[in-house]
């Protein structure tokens, strides 16, 4: 029993970590309408962005600053560069798809001889460890979970309370009607991709803080783990990606408690494939949070 | 060495067709992206291993762990193998094909690949985990009684008559009532239901067609190359295949071919003459190799996105003239 207590605590960690990672993903689908294939690929690229600051001794929670804003930098560039040319000839989006898996192989390739095939560490990997019952975490996780929330917190705001996020609904819900109403929604989804790049780069920083070590081929298995948690909340939509990362932290972490660690992201696929036989829409049917009330 | 050189291309070259043909047939004739086209290919290779193998606790194997082995004669590893790519295509194609739209069925293709992967990676007692199954027997080596040489040139042979059943039979399909059918899938799958025709059911046969030509494509790598491992079936082998039939000319057997011997037979030579300069760190030469290839898919993908042989329009006599733009433009459809 105790077992499963402590496996829950790593669940809470688990899923502050896939829950940054889906909501950057996901928004990036509902709004801009674009399956980013190369989120995990940014996202690690971010990580050894921040791993380099680290290196110049500088604290990792300043690194990861460093890694959000390359992330939202490097996300942002993307875009202008290559989808957005691409989207604006109308490519249909199952090329969109492949154009976005070509740009992933092509980010972890350029990286590849730069950053090298050994896994690296932050510095500050080691943290004092904590009892809070049968939970023990580090201080990194706790400070991880409390970070995820904050940032949970602060995209409900950004969606619910400013105009700018009223703007990234409309802008989903219907391009063509928002754009009509006088909405910008070409720098509108500017903002969208710099958002998400800092999440993206803020998810990268801390899902390679929280596994200890890393390597530039952990892009994929990133990008998994946010895949599933995305799909199963219904792709588009950033809350039903938050519930989905409950989901898949705790059930992994529990499985990995029972089973084997080595099946985690063969769980997460598991899910991931009930929930497209099942309920292809994902959780939430309808479109939630991004489409316009009513 | 120079004539073990010339029969590896030879035999890659043969491998490379015959899985582009199957991933023509999905991809460019039927619009199914599949993301996952390599582990078909490994299925079959497997199949193929396992197959002709004895039991792993002969002597010589014993060092490896997997299950079967049932030294079956030449013909029925290879069948098996295609088989095997068959078989495997149904509860893949029954998930990522039913329901879902199909960017989302590219991307539960794609999981399914990197999962398939981790999977037989960590899982040693099934497929001898990830260093993979070695030894294997090259298909009647013990009962022709040739020089090595003799051999290799025979495999060969045997390699190109199966590229020419292949590419009958894509022939046939895409030239088919069938095939006619696939393509009308492809630019408006409403358009193809309202008809009454079952696309799911479509996309099902071709999956499954697809997936047995990719497994004897494996069965014949691995009777050749005599190991076969995780490492050999990574996701990006599937995007190497799908610039190469982006590159020939989607939906077009001709094209496909073209793009096996331009993209992955082509880059696997540059590699290996500029390998030989010693430029730079061992890793970049490899690594700059996949840049490139993403390069070119979205150079093609931008600059001609139907592909150095673009595929032919097809008319029938007698038709009105349809204008050049309304059709197999990357731009058209709805999402």
């Amino acid at each position: 029993m105790s077992l499963l207590i402590a496996a829950f605590g790593f669940g809470l960690v688990s899923m502050s970590v896939i829950a940054l990672a889906a909501v950057g993903f996901t928004m990036q689908f509902g709004i801009t309408n674009m399956i980013n294939l190369a989120y995990g690929e940014v996202m690690i690229t971010s990580a050894f962005f921040a791993y380099y600051l680290n290196q110049a001794h500088l604290s990792i929670w300043i690194a990861m600053l460093g890694g959000a804003a390359f992330g939202a930098v490097f996300s942002f560039l993307i875009n202008r560069f290559v989808y957005a040319p691409f989207q604006r000839r109308g490519t249909v989006l199952i090329y969109m798809v492949i154009v976005s898996l070509a740009v992933s192989l092509m980010i972890a390739n350029v990286m590849l001889p730069i950053v090298g095939y050994f896994s690296v560490s932050y510095r500050e990997r080691f943290s004092l460890l904590l009892h809070l019952g049968s939970i023990a975490l580090t201080i990194n996780q706790i400070a991880i979970i409390a970070l995820a929330v904050a940032v949970m917190l602060a995209v409900h705001a950004l969606l619910r309370y400013t105009r700018l996020g009223k703007a990234m609904r409309a802008t989903a819900a219907n391009p063509m009607l928002a754009r009509n109403c006088g909405i910008p929604t070409q720098r509108v989804i500017d903002l969208v991709w710099l958002i998400t790049g800092a999440l993206c780069g803020f998810a990268g920083v801390v899902a390679a803080l929280d596994s200890d070590s890393f390597t530039i081929a952990s892009g994929a298995g990133f990008l998994i783990t946010a895949l599933a948690a995305a799909v199963l909340g219904g792709a588009g939509q950033p809350y039903g990606a938050m519930i989905g990362a409950v989901i898949i932290g705790l059930v992994t972490e529990l499985s990995a408690a029972v089973w084997s660690p080595d099946y985690k992201q063969v769980v997460a696929f598991v899910i991931l494939v009930l929930v497209m036989v099942l309920r292809p829409q994902g959780l939430l049917a309808r479109r939630g949070a991004l489409a316009a009330a009513g | 060495m120079n004539s073990y050189y010339l029969v590896n291309l030879l035999i890659f070259a043969g491998v490379d067709i015959i899985a582009c043909l199957a991933l023509n047939l999905q991809f460019g004739v039927s619009g199914v992206v599949n993301f996952s086209f390599i582990i078909f290919q490994a299925a079959g290779a497997y199949a193929a291993a396992i197959l002709s193998m004895p039991p792993d606790t002969a002597p010589d194997f014993s060092f490896q762990t997997y299950v079967g082995g049932y030294q079956l004669a030449f013909p029925l590893p290879w069948i098996g193998g295609a088989l095997a790519g068959a078989l495997l295509a149904v509860p893949v194609g029954l998930v990522a094909l039913r329901k879902l739209r199909s960017d989302y069925q590219a991307i539960a293709l794609l999981v399914t690949s990197i999962i398939a992967n981790t999977v037989i990676n960590n899982a040693r007692p099934l497929l001898n985990g990830a260093a993979g199954v070695a030894n294997v027997p090259q298909p009647l080596s013990d009962q022709l009684n040739v020089s090595i040489q003799t051999y290799q040139f025979l495999y060969v042979g045997v390699t190109a008559i199966c590229v020419a059943i292949v590419w009958f039979l894509a022939a046939r399909i895409v030239n088919s009532p069938y095939g006619r059918t696939l393509r009308a899938m492809r630019e408006n799958e409403t358009a193809v239901a309202a008809l009454g025709k079952n696309p799911t059911a479509l996309k099902m046969t071709i999956f499954i067609v697809g997936g047995a030509i990719a497994g004897l494509s494996g069965a014949i790598l691995v009777g050749f190359l005599q190991v076969w491992a995780p490492s050999t079936w990574l996701y990006p082998e599937t995007i190497i295949l799908f610039a190469a039939v982006i590159v020939g000319g989607r939906g077009n057997n001709v094209g496909a071919i073209l793009g096996a011997l331009l993209v992955p037979l082509g880059f696997e030579e540059v590699t290996r003459l500029l390998g030989r300069m010693n430029i730079g760190p061992p890793t970049l030469i490899p690594a700059l190799e996949w840049v490139c290839i993403g390069l070119l898919i979205l150079g093609f993908l931008w600059f001609r996105p139907k592909g150095v042989v673009p595929e032919q329009r097809r008319v029938f006599p007698g038709a009105p003239a349809v204008e050049e733009e309304t059709r197999w433009v990357v731009g058209k459809g709805a999402r």
